[in-house]
């Protein structure tokens, strides 16, 4: 009701009749911060305030808060699937969890899959992008066909790319094996590694790519104009002029991409690999998924959500701090 | 058109109110099982036929995933009192289910309900492994067990009238097919290797798995196959791998497929794959009994496939429903049915005998394979079957150190070793969790 009621009132302009009290006492504190020149809009009675964050603050209390308390308490527990007797053993879980080699290699194996990924995928990205600014005829065909594969759901094209690459049946594995290549996915681990990163630059390469698009349409033409005066080529204009006026979109997207990495290649993984052959391609968000929703080991799983939990946050800070204050647009 | 339409309104609106009325007797009762495909859509008719056949109950049946995906959703509804009263899981998942807490024993709840039930009719590997302490703990439904299925066109071809007794003969033959250019792929390996060659090849070669009669006489159980013949099957199987002997179908394959569609000789599967290989075998396809070692007598195979639990916390109406459905499934009707559809083996006696009085077996031999197999000689403590605490997380662990074999990363010891040491690590917790239960 809430939600509804206040969405009206945003597009409709006129507040509606139970939300005018409201909706004036909004406008009347913005009256009174214009009149004493304060900065923050304050309001008489923190009800109000409290009225416009409920919608979001619920969404975060059950989609964040009360998941991640449920990941805490489980992380120090040991339990059965049912929960009908649960031992608290305190950091056990964790003490488990960093002896084990399994998770050693899987923490490492995250990284690397993950910088190896953003490195491809943003290098790919800048390329088409710098390409699609030079091309002049053709160009809405050009930018359709390198975004549609964002519209196609990880699982489906994790799919697509373990068929393609079967080495039994796979047209693209029959080329490979044409050329000579031993590939089989089933049984090295490293071609499967390289089927992952493969479909996981396919999937993310077109979100990439329309950001620093439209990040490359900002550069001022008349920029462009004088270093071409000045004699300066197309890539050398690139580098020098473009590339550093869309630096913030090019960190953002490094971001984006480490966290795509990290969390989001779960679907790819499943439809993939699951996680093999011998553990090869098994990232810390699908050791997650196997051992607490496959084989019910909830408090190593509710664990490693932890450590996750950590990493997210890390990310965030990292975004937040470093790289919103360091880059900026006149560099 | 326009003029009927309000007719045909009127006659959808009185279909609609008409329906609820009859839904609202039956006491609606939730099913979830885990096969799918040609054995799902059986599941299905069975469904249907109960419902059908009374107007008091009407179950409804989900496909949750398979047998792990619907044992995490009946956790995951358990604890927030969503559970199904009635739940497909493997045997796998049998100490996870009898030691949950969440169960009702059938037999309790049938003689509550007043069904009488006659539990010495289940075949005897079936109730060997179901019946804990003389209490069966779920109703044996589609029983299992590996068998050898394999391309009887491409034996003849290659002068052999079918697979040999022992693995070093088959050893032999599968070389020969592939040498003679008869098949580029002489075996597929299936998804659920680990049961078919690993667990059923220490069963019906006397070598015990684990301490205490593979689990079954207590928790502080402990894995030994690393000490046993299993080593070198997984050796074997490493060779013939490297040898290009052994294929993995891969992601996105499925290896009855491979099977069915002759471009693999052999594959050693469940006898439930009968409902997918007599729809799509285009060939002289047959199985046989699993080979076993030289110069010993071959043990029973053990018992694999699902049963039927009943999960406790449901109200009495949907537990009159529940046992119903359980008395009109292990009825000898239809279970003679169902295992002549499926090739599940027909899990009582009676529904046994009826389908051998019938003929059936003369018509279709392959079908018996699976019951005689597992009937055969006397059950040691070594091929009862396997009741370890979370066996599914201990598999999961063998299949990973199984593959670090043929990625050349270990030796089959070395994996073995590993897969032990990390299996028993899981055993202790288990008994940790469970301790005086």
């Amino acid at each position: 009701m809430l939600a509804a009621k206040s969405g009206s009132t945003i597009t409709g302009g006129a507040p509606s009749r139970p939300f005018s009290a409201l909706w004036a006492r909004i406008m009347r504190a913005q009256q009174n911060a214009a009149v004493n020149g304060l900065k923050t809009t304050h309001f008489r009675k923190p009800g109000v305030a409290f009225w416009l964050l409920a919608p979001q603050a619920l969404i975060l209390l059950f989609f964040f808060y009360i998941p991640a308390y449920k990941a805490l308490s489980l992380a120090f527990v040991e339990t059965d699937p049912f929960g009908l007797s649960v031992i608290f053993v305190g950091f056990d879980n964790f003490t488990r969890l960093f002896a084990s080699p399994a998770y050693r290699a899987s923490a490492v194996l995250s990284l690397v899959f993950t910088l190896v990924q953003s490195v491809l995928t943003l290098g790919l990205a800048t390329a088409l992008a710098f390409a699609t600014d030079r091309v002049v005829r053709g160009q809405a065909f050009f930018k359709g066909v390198i975004l549609l594969p964002y519209a196609i759901a990880p699982v489906a094209s994790g799919t697509i790319f373990a068929f393609m690459f079967n080495p039994n049946v796979g047209p693209m594995a029959h080329m490979l094996h044409a050329m000579g290549l031993p590939w089989n996915p089933a049984m090295r681990p490293l071609d499967a590694q390289v089927l992952v990163v493969m479909a996981a630059v396919w999937n993310h390469l077109c979100y990439d790519y329309i950001f620093l698009v439209a990040a490359l349409l900002s550069v001022p033409r008349s920029l462009m104009e004088a270093a071409a005066l000045d004699g300066a080529g197309a890539v050398k204009r690139f580098f020098t002029v473009s590339l550093p006026i869309i630096m913030p979109t090019f960190f953002f997207l490094m971001i984006m991409n480490l966290i795509y990495g990290l969390f989001d290649t779960f679907g790819l993984i499943e439809t993939m690999t699951r996680g093999g052959p011998a553990a090869a391609t098994n990232t810390l968000v699908y050791k997650v998924y196997q051992d607490g929703f496959v084989q019910l080991d909830l408090g190593s799983s509710a664990a490693q959500s932890v450590v996750l939990m950590g990493i997210a946050m890390a990310f965030t800070i990292l975004q937040f701090r470093a790289v919103e204050r360091r880059v900026n647009y006149t560099g | 058109m326009k003029r009927f339409a309000p007719l045909s309104l009127g006659v959808a609106l009185a279909a609609l109110t008409a329906l609820p009325a009859s839904a609202q007797d039956r006491v609606q009762i939730e099913w979830w099982y885990a096969v799918n495909g040609r054995l799902g859509d059986l599941a299905q008719e069975i469904i249907t036929r109960f419902n059908a056949s009374q107007d008091q109950y009407e179950v409804v049946g989900t496909y949750k995933g398979n047998y792990e995906e619907s044992m995490a959703a009946m956790v995951a509804a358990y604890r927030v009192g969503q559970q199904p009263t009635i739940l497909m899981a493997a045997e796998r998942g049998f100490m996870t289910m009898l030691n949950s807490g969440a169960v009702v024993p059938v037999n309790q709840l049938m003689a509550a309900q007043g069904y009488d039930v006659d539990w010495d009719d289940f075949i005897a590997p079936v109730a060997g492994f179901y019946v804990v302490d003389g209490e069966p703990a779920a109703l044996p439904f589609n029983s299992s067990t590996p068998i050898l299925w394999y391309n009887a066109d491409q034996f003849r071809a290659a002068g052999f009238d079918g697979p040999a007794d022992t693995w070093q003969e088959l050893e032999q033959q599968l070389y020969t097919l592939k040498a003679q250019g008869i098949s580029e792929c002489p075996m597929v390996l299936n998804g659920d290797f680990q049961w078919g060659m690993l667990e059923n090849y220490s069963a019906i070669n006397d070598m015990p798995w684990g301490t205490k009669a593979n689990g079954f006489d207590g928790l502080d159980t402990e894995f030994v196959y690393n000490t046993t013949g299993v080593v070198d099957q997984a050796t074997r199987m490493g060779k013939w791998m490297e040898d290009g002997v052994l294929h993995l179908a891969g992601e996105g394959m499925n290896p009855q497929q491979m099977y069915i569609a002759e471009t693999c000789a052999t594959l050693i599967a469940s006898t439930a794959g009968h409902a997918g290989v007599e729809q799509g075998a285009q060939f002289d396809w047959s199985a046989t009994y699993l080979p076993h070692e030289a110069g010993i007598t071959p043990k029973n195979s053990t018992i694999g496939g699902g049963a039927l639990w009943v999960v406790n916390g449901k109200s009495d109406a949907e537990y009159a429903g529940a046992a119903a459905f359980l008395n009109f499934v292990s009825s000898p009707e239809l279970q003679s049915w169902w295992s002549g559809e499926t090739g599940y083996v027909p899990v009582t006696n009676t529904a046994y005998e009826t389908m051998r009085d019938a003929g059936y077996f003369e018509a279709h031999p392959t079908r018996e394979i699976a019951i005689l197999q597992l009937s055969r000689g006397t059950p040691s403590d070594n091929s009862r079957g396997f009741r370890f605490g979370n066996h599914n997380q201990a598999t999961a662990i063998l299949v990973e150190e199984m593959q670090a074999i043929w990625t050349g990363q270990k030796t089959a010891q070395q994996a073995l070793d590993s897969a032990v040491a990390r299996g028993n690590d899981i055993l202790r917790q288990y008994e940790r969790i469970h301790a005086g239960r």
